[in-house]
């Protein structure tokens, strides 16, 4: 491990009163148990994604974000209807937080012709262009170069809209990566980039190929405010997006935000995870970013052990029929192998 | 018909477009005051200002790439890649985002977008400023490749290209910025996919693009001295292609040379005469299908050498009597 | 219902696993993602989570057996459930399945032993490793390729090079590529060259398409060049002039019967019709001296007598013996004549006296039925007569004004123009004619 390791951020955790941060960010209870819904919704999508690979359902292979929820959430509850979301290929959990229907994802994880990218795309591309979900790419960093353009279309139509980039530690060592932050930077584009380091570019520990990090030193460095912050509080995250996006609506230029949280299984299935120690993967499991923030919600009395349950079984629930739904959706029709070429 | 170069030709196509339709604009390199490295883009920073003319850093990648994103969410971008060899470095943004994300994405998105580049030897630039890499582009399905020959075909083609709802790489050859031919004056547009007849002969037909045609026109006057009735047919669009034109003319001359700039191997070339071998003018085929193309080398930069590496006036005569007189 | 333990799939490509070991027994409790099984794919060992936490059942894959992906290997029993909440499912243990591995070799025959690149190769191939010989003990990819290429030796499928045109060409006209000589390099025939065999093919056979063979161009014999050079110049010297009369000859017909009965008894052999007409006619011939002439060097020259020649068809030619004098020979020594000279003519015998000195020819192809023609003069002759089918025909008798049936006979007599008019060939005609029609002065002559 190279000395550039990042220390956890809640290394020196403080305890956080719920009621008063919440109140601080301008959320009401309801606001934060549904963020503890989405939450749960993401962690049962992808436990049931890991289950029906398992069961030989799945076609392809999957990465999965256990453990990322809170950025998702965070990001998700941040993005308006009108803002755009540019994504990479870890992206089920920030497509569920920004409202995405989980029986069209589920379907299209399948494969079926009822999904989102009528099973062109699979788990890799979920895309949704005309609900401002600009989709998921599978070549890491190819959406923070497309970023730019998108803080130019904003710019030239005089909206108040955003372009949100998501992206992870291992594309931020791609060279696009200062390719599109300079220019977002020169002509003070409404791109807010969103780098979840969790750790691992598939094997790649991030500071042993990392020249210097945190990431966001790089974002400063090209002129754009940068910030680090722990990636599993979700309050934290919510917190800083919402801070970007108004400096980013307000035509201040883009903003960078670097979240540290952990990439709890390999990279996608395929992985052994060989290149680190199951008491590193335990030790993060301990900072489960649902856990955190359900305690933080009982501790504060917004929410009960069964109001807990309830959600917990809800939540299977709506991935249980998500399943079902995709599990029923038709096949797509072969004769349409070349629909969608060309428009 | 007032008589203007091919480089004033697309400069009339960007600014009538960029006047006509607001959400065109241009992203590239030296595109503003420089006017871009070969000048078509001259004065259009003056018309239209900073919002519609983005110049950009030396960062290729993201300029195709941003051209990607401003795409789908409904702008008209044309971005200039200032020559055909930097393709290498946009290929991602080209390849697998411009050209993919409408199928993978089930048809939801549209990606109406222009990358123009420069193209072709014959500036003692050498190997990395004069490359012909059609082939590429046209091997990756979701794409268009657009490559004008004359200033009527380009400005027509041009402005086809910006309103086609697809990824366009609209290949300009560098030799032929100075070229003049005869342009009518205001709006008309050529349709992508549709081949041109620049000559109608009944010995031989040739297939060629950019500046090949007019170096294939000259050969074809010469043997027409000699009673050789050549047919110039420029497919003008290499992607997709017009294989039916293609083939007629073959059926009526039986004769097939391919003409390109673009080294032999993998070149489009093969793949035209493949589409014939596979059509109904395979049966009146008379001699072998040949290619007269760029050589296997990258471009080198002595003068000489630098001609030799590509197919001259004089080699398109010897090969068309070669062809015609069963002498190979 | 007990939870199934399934040994999911992990990599895109993966259909099997190999259970290293089993790191619980049956009956032990498991904690929802603690590790149970060990196992091994492509040489790196992982560990199998617990599905779900509970007591861990009927085990059905055993260390080292090899397991499927997504098959079922054990049960997870919930709490409060037993043994007996488990499915019923058939045990798949390890003996069963070895035999079936067995059986199924011993169907294919014997085992093949091959190194993995061969078998790989065989099988994008598609071709039989049995068929391979193998080197040493097992079939290697040399040995394979020792095989393909005696297996392979090229013979072309197409032996006539041709254009892809030419093909189509020679295929619409019925043509044999073979037979077509090919203009283009290496011999290869193109589109012209089967579109000449084609023009050249008609022009031989007009209504027939089956065979575009040149035959055997056939070399003039010295005969065949001589009648060539003479009836050439004949008819570009000689201006002819062509007439025609119709004979009755059914009186000439009864007096060749009345002779023929007498020849009978005194032993002759029978009149022909030949000797008949060269008869009357060299007595006519006697009349008109202007047909037995002939014209040099702006004189004309007549003959004493009349040498009659009588055109004699062969098997690879003509040739005309010639009845000399036959104005003063009896019409017993003429029809001995004439059957002696065709005789020797059949059999290539003439002597150059018998074929010379003709002044008036004779040529008769009503043999063949053919009614009436017209023939070349036998140069330096003034004329030559055609004669035709003998024709047994409704005739209007002039001077009864009714109509008879009457053996009638064409003759068409060929006259140089030069030095015959109209008329005197009409006259020589005529009288012929008359001569024909009412022969017992004649035929009594002598």
């Amino acid at each position: 491990m190279g000395s550039n390791k990042i220390n956890a951020a809640y290394d020196n955790e403080e305890t956080t009163d719920a009621r008063k941060k919440a109140a601080e960010l301008g959320l009401t209870n309801e606001d934060l148990v549904s963020m503890y819904e989405v939450m749960v919704e993401i962690r049962h999508f992808e436990e049931m994604a890991t289950t029906l690979y398992g069961l030989g359902k799945v076609h392809g292979t999957m990465h999965l974000s256990i453990g990322q929820e809170a950025v998702a959430a965070g990001a998700g509850f941040t993005l308006q209807d009108k803002d755009y979301l540019i994504n990479h290929h870890r992206g089920h959990g920030h497509f569920i937080a920004s409202g995405a229907d989980v029986n069209k994802m589920m379907a299209e994880f399948l494969g079926k012709e009822t999904g989102f990218c009528h099973g062109r795309g699979g788990s890799m591309h979920i895309a949704d262009v005309t609900a401002n979900n600009l989709g998921a790419q599978g070549i890491v960093a190819a959406q923070i170069a497309m970023a730019p353009g998108v803080g130019i279309a904003i710019k030239m139509r005089k909206t108040d809209q955003v372009a949100l980039v998501i992206f992870g530690d291992g594309a931020a060592n791609r060279g696009v990566f200062l390719e599109s932050l300079n220019m977002s930077s020169i002509w003070d584009l409404p791109v807010v980039y969103l780098c979840e380091n969790n750790h691992y570019g598939m094997s790649a520990e991030v500071g042993r190929v990392s020249g210097k990090v945190p990431f966001k030193d790089r974002a400063e460095a090209l002129g754009i405010p940068g910030y680090f912050i722990d990636g599993n509080d979700v309050l934290a995250v919510y917190e800083f997006m919402k801070n970007a996006f108004s400096h980013a609506r307000s035509g201040s230029g883009p903003v960078f935000v670097e979240t540290e949280t952990y990439r709890i299984l390999g990279h996608s299935k395929s992985d052994r995870n060989l290149y680190r120690t199951k008491d590193e993967i335990n030790q993060w499991k301990e900072k489960d970013p649902i856990i955190r923030f359900r305690d933080l919600l009982l501790e504060a009395d917004i929410i009960t052990v069964k109001q807990v349950d309830e959600i917990e079984k809800k939540m299977a629930k709506v991935i249980e029929d998500a399943v079902e739904f995709a599990e029923n959706s038709p096949e797509p029709n072969i004769e349409d192998v070349m629909e969608w070429v060309y428009a | 018909m007032p008589e203007i170069t091919f480089r004033q030709a697309i400069h009339d196509a960007l600014v009538e477009e960029m006047r006509r339709d607001s959400s065109v604009f241009l992203i590239g390199e030296d595109i503003g005051t420089y006017g871009g490295a070969f000048g078509v883009t001259a004065g259009i920073l003056d018309e239209f200002g900073r919002d519609r003319v983005w110049e950009t850093p030396i960062s290729e990648e993201t300029i195709v790439g941003s051209a990607v994103g401003a795409a789908i969410v409904g702008m008209k971008p044309i971005a200039e890649i200032m020559f055909m060899d930097f393709l290498t470095l946009v290929l991602d943004p080209l390849a697998n985002q411009a050209a993919k994300v409408r199928y993978m994405f089930g048809g939801k998105a549209t990606v109406p977008m222009v990358v123009r580049m420069p193209s072709g030897s014959g500036t003692g630039a050498a190997a990395h400023h004069s490359q012909s890499l059609e082939t590429i582009l046209m091997h990756i399905p979701g794409l268009k490749v657009v490559a004008p020959s004359t200033p009527y075909d380009a400005k027509g083609l041009l402005l086809s290209a910006i309103r086609d709802p697809n990824p366009v790489c609209f290949v300009e050859h560098k030799l032929l910025y100075k070229t003049k031919g005869e342009v009518p004056n205001g709006e008309y547009t050529i349709p992508l996919g549709v081949a041109d007849i620049k000559r109608e002969g009944t010995d031989l037909t040739i297939v060629t693009s950019e500046i090949m045609v007019h170096k294939s026109l000259s050969a074809a006057e010469d043997v027409s001295k000699e009673g050789i009735s050549v047919e110039i047919l420029d497919p003008r669009t290499l992607l997709p292609l017009d294989v039916d034109t293609i083939t007629n003319s073959v059926m009526k001359t039986g004769r097939l040379l391919v003409v390109h700039e673009a080294v032999k191997t993998a070149g489009w070339a093969g793949e035209i005469m493949a589409s014939v071998s596979e059509s109904p003018a395979w049966d009146y085929l008379d001699a072998p299908m040949r290619r007269l193309t760029g050589k296997d080398v990258p471009i080198p930069y002595n003068r000489f050498l630098e001609r030799a590496a590509v197919p001259q006036e004089e080699d398109i005569v010897r090969e068309i009597q070669a062809i015609v007189s069963n002498q190979y | 219902m007990p939870i199934p333990f399934i040994m999911p799939k992990m990599d895109m490509d993966q259909e099997e696993v190999v259970i290293d070991q089993w790191l619980k027994n049956e009956g032990d409790t498991v904690e929802k993602g603690e590790p149970v099984i060990i196992v091994e794919t492509d040489k790196i060992t992982s560990e199998i989570e617990a599905p779900a936490e509970g007591k861990l059942a009927r085990i059905l894959y055993k260390e080292n057996q090899v397991v499927p992906v997504t098959q079922v290997v054990a049960f997870i029993l919930k709490e409060g459930e037993t043994e007996a909440d488990l499915p019923h499912v058939e045990t798949a243990d390890d003996e069963t399945q070895q035999d079936t591995h067995q059986s199924k070799s011993a169907i294919e025959g014997k085992p093949i032993s091959a190194t993995s690149l061969a078998k790989r190769i065989a099988e994008t191939e598609g071709f039989d490793l049995r068929e391979v010989p193998a080197v040493g003990e097992k079939i290697t990819k040399e040995d394979i390729d020792a095989y393909l290429q005696t297996r392979c030796k090229i013979k072309p499928r197409v032996e006539s090079p041709a254009t892809p045109a030419a093909r189509r060409f020679a295929l619409a006209h019925n043509v044999d590529l073979k037979t077509v000589e090919g203009s283009g390099p290496r011999k290869r025939v193109q589109a012209s060259d089967v579109l000449n065999a084609v023009q050249q093919m008609s022009h031989k056979t007009p209504d027939r398409q089956s065979t575009a063979t040149k035959l055997e161009p056939l070399q003039l014999t010295s005969m065949r060049r001589r009648i060539a050079e003479r009836l050439t110049a004949s008819y570009q010297n000689i201006p002819h002039i062509f007439l025609t009369v119709e004979v009755d000859i059914s009186r000439a017909e009864k007096v060749r019967k009345q002779l023929n009965q007498k020849a009978s008894t005194k032993g002759f052999p029978n009149i022909s019709i030949t000797t008949y007409l060269v008869k009357v006619i060299s007595v006519c011939l006697m009349r008109h001296p202007f047909l037995n002439a002939y014209l040099k060097d702006e004189r004309i020259h007549f003959w004493e007598d009349a040498h009659i020649g009588i055109a004699t068809a062969l098997e690879d030619g003509l040739i005309v013996p010639v009845i000399h004098k036959a104005n003063k020979l009896s019409i017993h020594e003429i029809n001995r004549q004439v059957k002696t000279l065709s005789q020797k003519a059949h059999e290539g015998s003439l002597s150059r006296e018998e074929i010379q000195g003709g002044t008036f020819t004779i040529s008769n192809l009503g043999m063949y039925g053919i009614n009436s023609f017209t023939s070349i003069i036998n140069q330096p002759q003034s004329a030559i007569l055609s004669v035709g089918a003998i024709k047994r025909r409704p005739v209007v008798v002039d001077d009864e004004d009714s109509i008879n049936v009457r053996p009638l006979m064409n003759l068409t007599l060929a006259a140089d123009h030069r030095i015959i008019d109209g008329a005197i060939a009409a006259h020589f005609l005529v009288d012929l004619k008359d001569l024909l029609e009412d022969p017992e002065g004649v035929i009594n002559s002598g």
